[in-house]
């Protein structure tokens, strides 16, 4: 039986156990007006900082533990090899560093563009992004400049964004200045194409899809849908987090997409940290280049440079050059399994199939049938909430899936097993979700017990509102 | 018979393919991605990758990104599987160690700026900038933001390009020829429209400049943006001590590599009253059925997942596991410590402009600096023929158009003593 470690920890503000780190002594002449009243760090000693850490650690779940499910997250291995290579020392270099001394760091960024120009079919990539949606930010930023070079953007202020999407999406196009046009799924749960046609119009930036989308169906009209988009002189932005259901089977170029991103700490293995560092990368097609954030990297007779020549660049988006620790992993795994990466792409498509069609016995799982890498599954006729078997899921040591999305599905539960995970681990995973279905109501509204903490009592802590271990919170308001 | 036959079997199929035939055949590619590697074969490859970087016996870098020394308990901790290895904590019975730290980090994080509150973490250090500068946009709804005049170029660009459809104003304050804030010039051109000012303490010529606490008193009604140095704060004034409603800093001292610039990690601390207007995840504290302390994601309401088009921001992956590194770092300090490492870093900066003065490389300003010191210097072939990593010219990083023949050399407390000494020599008369 699965028992989640709990330990009565302390803040470490608390531990007093009196700081044994060494340093030597040290004397500065400054004047009093610079210098701060009073400094309370914590007081502890490192062994006990040591230990917090630890027992804290016992009380988290990882993908290094079990089975990771959650949907549009594709929470994979993390290669151990990844984590050496971005911890070699080499690679540690300051980024204003002169350009002959970094010729190792541009390689890899310069290699793990072209990698992601061919995975994605489009002509050229910027890795400057930080994250998914970082990324999906930079896309509208081109978005912007493109038509304001057209002289377009002054009518062009929306952005059509079909109601199963990520909640980045319409965030990162409302925080670009556009408005945000949601329209609906059809009734297989795929781009409704007179939808869609109503609401292009003259003021249309540009559409912005997954494919296949956040119900894990691929949307085989995506050809028309670039045609209706393009003939109206818009763009095409592809979400490039579900791109492990497609990698090396087909790319956005090719299904007519004009700038993508992709969430390297998804499709591409590196670890996501408990909510980040990721990276989110992005690509464009040729006509779109010239707007791309700079430094792109280049290279010229062998030697590889940090490119600031783009004629109507964005600029920046980040302080440096994006997560470089972040792309030295991806590029790592990338360069490892080559063309075995489609061999991945086929396996988290079978798993995900085979598991949604075991399921389709016990539970709704609506629209299309055949899946890509992750799929949704409604307990609307269960009688039970998808809330609820979410909590009790925890108490088998496996991680529960994602739930209350996409929108469009009634008490969602959305799944995503990836490649990582074997029939065993699916099985088991089944059998738990199966027996969710025949438990008492009340024990199951009562689950998890075999986690650190039970259920906790979300709206108290809205309401009251602590984030910070200060017991006097207004001792703090002092200015 | 192996498992992927016995699950196409369930599935009624004869082979892979046909999970994919809902894909135009027109649609299809065939890429070469390169012959599967080896793991032995995999780091041969890098090995001969990394050893086409230099490394240069003098090292002088520095203006937002410091080589400082981590200890290894950090780089122990965020190791850990546990946490490197797990997602956002959206199930928070199962996830409660990442939630505990992070709560731990939003508090050491105010502690150490004397704010009420701070996030539990941003991409970087300019985007947090950009970040508070679209926050306070949301508090009062004004349009005029006032800028140092010498602001970096990049942290400049990044504060456009996330203010698009705000309709906001861009106004440059100046500084004196101390190359401290110019009070008057400033004072004049705040006025009912001031949204915010922005103010860096250290400056962007590395100095501390006192006139930074007096802004609270002329700012009026708009919002005082700080943007700090983390581990200046071992010794310095505190921005919530002079009145900043958001500070925000890059973190990247705090026990996180130098990583060619990114990772980074984004404090972003705020006034308890702007709570509801802030972007970012926060980690509140509660207790579970049983009455045991227990921590969760709260105040959702303002985040992209929930809030889609109206949200406070579109992040979502943020900067967790270097949060819980800077956690680690400041806690295996302690106050003392981070005040040592503090004054080890201004005693270097006199250290080093003491050493170039006597030879006649003279300082820009006679200032306190923390770790970048400006002196008149424009002689980048004499640095890279020595091999000396430094001497950043301010115009590369700032658009301001003075002292244009200046470079800086920055310093950490692990800069040798030796190595200013041979620095001087070599650019000195």
């Amino acid at each position: 039986m699965y028992r989640q470690a709990y330990y009565n920890e302390d803040f470490l503000i608390d531990y007093n156990t009196n700081n044994d780190y060494y340093l030597d002594d040290v004397e500065g002449d400054y004047p009093d007006y610079i210098k701060r009243e009073k400094l309370k760090l914590p007081d502890v000693r490192s062994v006990d900082v040591s230990r917090h850490f630890t027992r804290l650690s016992e009380m988290n779940y990882s993908v290094d533990l079990g089975m990771y499910p959650l949907g549009s997250c594709t929470m994979k291995f993390n290669p151990k090899y990844s984590d050496y290579i971005a911890s070699i020392e080499e690679f540690n270099k300051h980024p204003l560093e002169g350009e002959e001394n970094i010729q190792g760091n541009l390689e890899i960024m310069y290699n793990l563009q072209e990698y992601l120009k061919t995975i994605s079919g489009m002509a050229y990539s910027s890795l400057q992004p930080s994250a998914g949606a970082h990324g999906e930010f930079t896309g509208i930023l081109i978005i912007r400049k493109y038509f304001e070079m057209k002289n377009e953007l002054d009518r062009r202020n929306e952005i059509i964004i079909p109601d199963s999407a990520h909640g980045t999406n319409p965030a990162s196009a409302s925080m670009g200045g556009f408005a945000v046009i949601e329209i609906p799924s059809d009734g297989s749960g795929l781009v409704d194409i007179d939808a869609l046609k109503a609401a292009v119009s003259d003021h249309t930036a540009a559409f912005m899809i997954t494919n296949p989308n956040t119900l894990g169906i691929f949307d085989d009209k995506i050809k028309e849908i670039s045609e209706i988009i393009h003939n109206n002189g818009s763009l095409l932005y592809y979400d490039g987090a579900n791109l492990n259901a497609v990698l090396g089977i087909t790319t956005p170029g090719k299904m007519g997409f004009d700038i993508v991103h992709f969430n390297l700490h998804k499709t591409f293995a590196t670890p996501h940290g408990g909510g980040g560092p990721g990276a989110g990368p992005i690509a464009v097609k040729s006509f779109l280049k010239e707007f791309l954030p700079v430094p792109i990297i280049s290279r010229e007779d062998g030697q590889y440079k940090l490119d600031y020549c783009l004629k109507n660049t964005v600029g920046k988006i980040s302080s440096y050059y994006g997560s470089f620790s972040v792309l030295l992993r991806a590029y790592s795994y990338i360069l490892k399994n080559g063309n075995n990466l489609k061999n991945s792409t086929e396996k988290a498509v079978l798993n995900a199939n085979y598991m949604a069609n075991e399921l389709s016995k016990y539970y709704k799982i609506p629209y299309k049938k055949l899946k890509k890498h992750e799929f949704v599954l409604s307990t609307e006729n269960t009688g039970k909430r998808a809330l609820d078997i979410s909590k009790f899921i925890l108490d088998y040591g496996i991680h529960s899936p994602t739930t209350y999305f996409p929108l469009i599905v009634k008490e969602a539960i959305m799944l995503e097993p990836t490649e990582s995970v074997t029939k065993k681990d699916i099985d088991y995973y089944i059998s738990v979700m199966v027996k969710a279905l025949s438990t008492d109501s009340d024990i199951i509204k009562r689950s998890p017990v075999n986690t650190s903490v039970t259920r906790i009592d979300e709206i108290k802590v809205a309401r009251d509102l602590i984030l910070t271990w200060n017991k006097n919170e207004k001792t703090l308001n002092k200015i | 018979m192996n498992e992927n036959d016995v699950m196409l079997g369930a599935l009624n199929l004869g082979n892979i393919n046909e999970l994919f035939k809902d894909i135009p055949s027109d649609l299809t590619v065939n890429m070469d991605l390169g012959t599967p590697l080896t793991e032995m074969e995999l780091i041969n490859r890098i090995n001969k990758i990394k050893n086409k970087n230099n490394r240069n016996n003098l090292f002088f870098l520095g203006n937002g990104i410091y080589d400082r020394f981590i200890p290894n308990l950090v780089n122990e901790i965020i190791s850990r599987n546990e946490f490197l290895t797990s997602y956002t904590p959206y199930q928070p019975e199962i996830s409660q160690g990442i939630l505990f730290s992070l709560f731990e980090y939003q508090s050491i994080i105010s502690d150490l700026t004397e704010m009420d509150i701070t996030n539990s973490s941003m991409y970087d250090g300019f985007t947090s900038l950009a970040e508070a500068v679209r926050m306070a946009f949301r508090i009062n709804g004004k349009n005029e933001i006032l800028i140092p005049e010498n602001i970096y170029r990049s942290k400049l660009d990044i504060i456009k390009n996330y203010s698009y459809g705000l309709s906001l104003k861009f106004i440059s304050y100046n500084f004196g020829d101390n190359g401290k804030i110019d009070l008057e010039d400033l004072k004049n051109k705040i006025n009912d429209n001031t949204c915010a000012i922005i103010a860096e303490e250290p400056n962007s010529y590395g100095i501390i400049d006192e006139n930074v606490f007096k802004l609270n008193e002329i700012k009026r009604s708009s919002i005082l943006i700080t943007y700090y140095d983390p581990v200046s704060l071992g010794i310095l004034k505190p921005p919530g001590e002079y009145g900043s409603d958001i500070a925000v800093a890059e973190g990247q001292q705090l026990g996180i590599n130098m990583n060619f610039g990114g990772p980074l990690l984004g404090l972003f601390s705020f006034k308890k009253e702007y709570v509801h207007k802030s972007p970012g995840r926060l980690i509140g504290m509660g207790n579970d059925l049983n009455g045991k302390k227990a921590f969760v994601m709260t105040l959702q309401a303002r985040e992209q997942h929930i809030r889609r088009a109206k949200a406070m921001s579109n992040i979502c992956s943020n900067q967790a596991l270097l949060g819980i590194a800077a956690l680690s770092y400041l806690s295996i300090l302690g106050s003392n410590g981070l005040r040592k490492i503090a004054l080890i870093t201004m005693n270097k900066s006199k250290k080093l402009k003491n050493e170039l003065n006597k030879r006649n490389v003279k300082t820009v300003f006679d200032s306190i600096n923390f770790s970048d010191n400006l002196f008149y210097f424009d002689n980048k072939e004499l640095l890279r023929k020595n091999n000396i990593s430094g001497g950043i010219k301010l115009s590369e990083l700032s658009d301001i158009n003075k002292y244009r023949n200046t470079s800086f050399f920055s310093v950490t407390e692990k800069t040798d003593d030796n190595d200013i000494i041979e620095l001087s020599k070599i650019i000195g008369d």
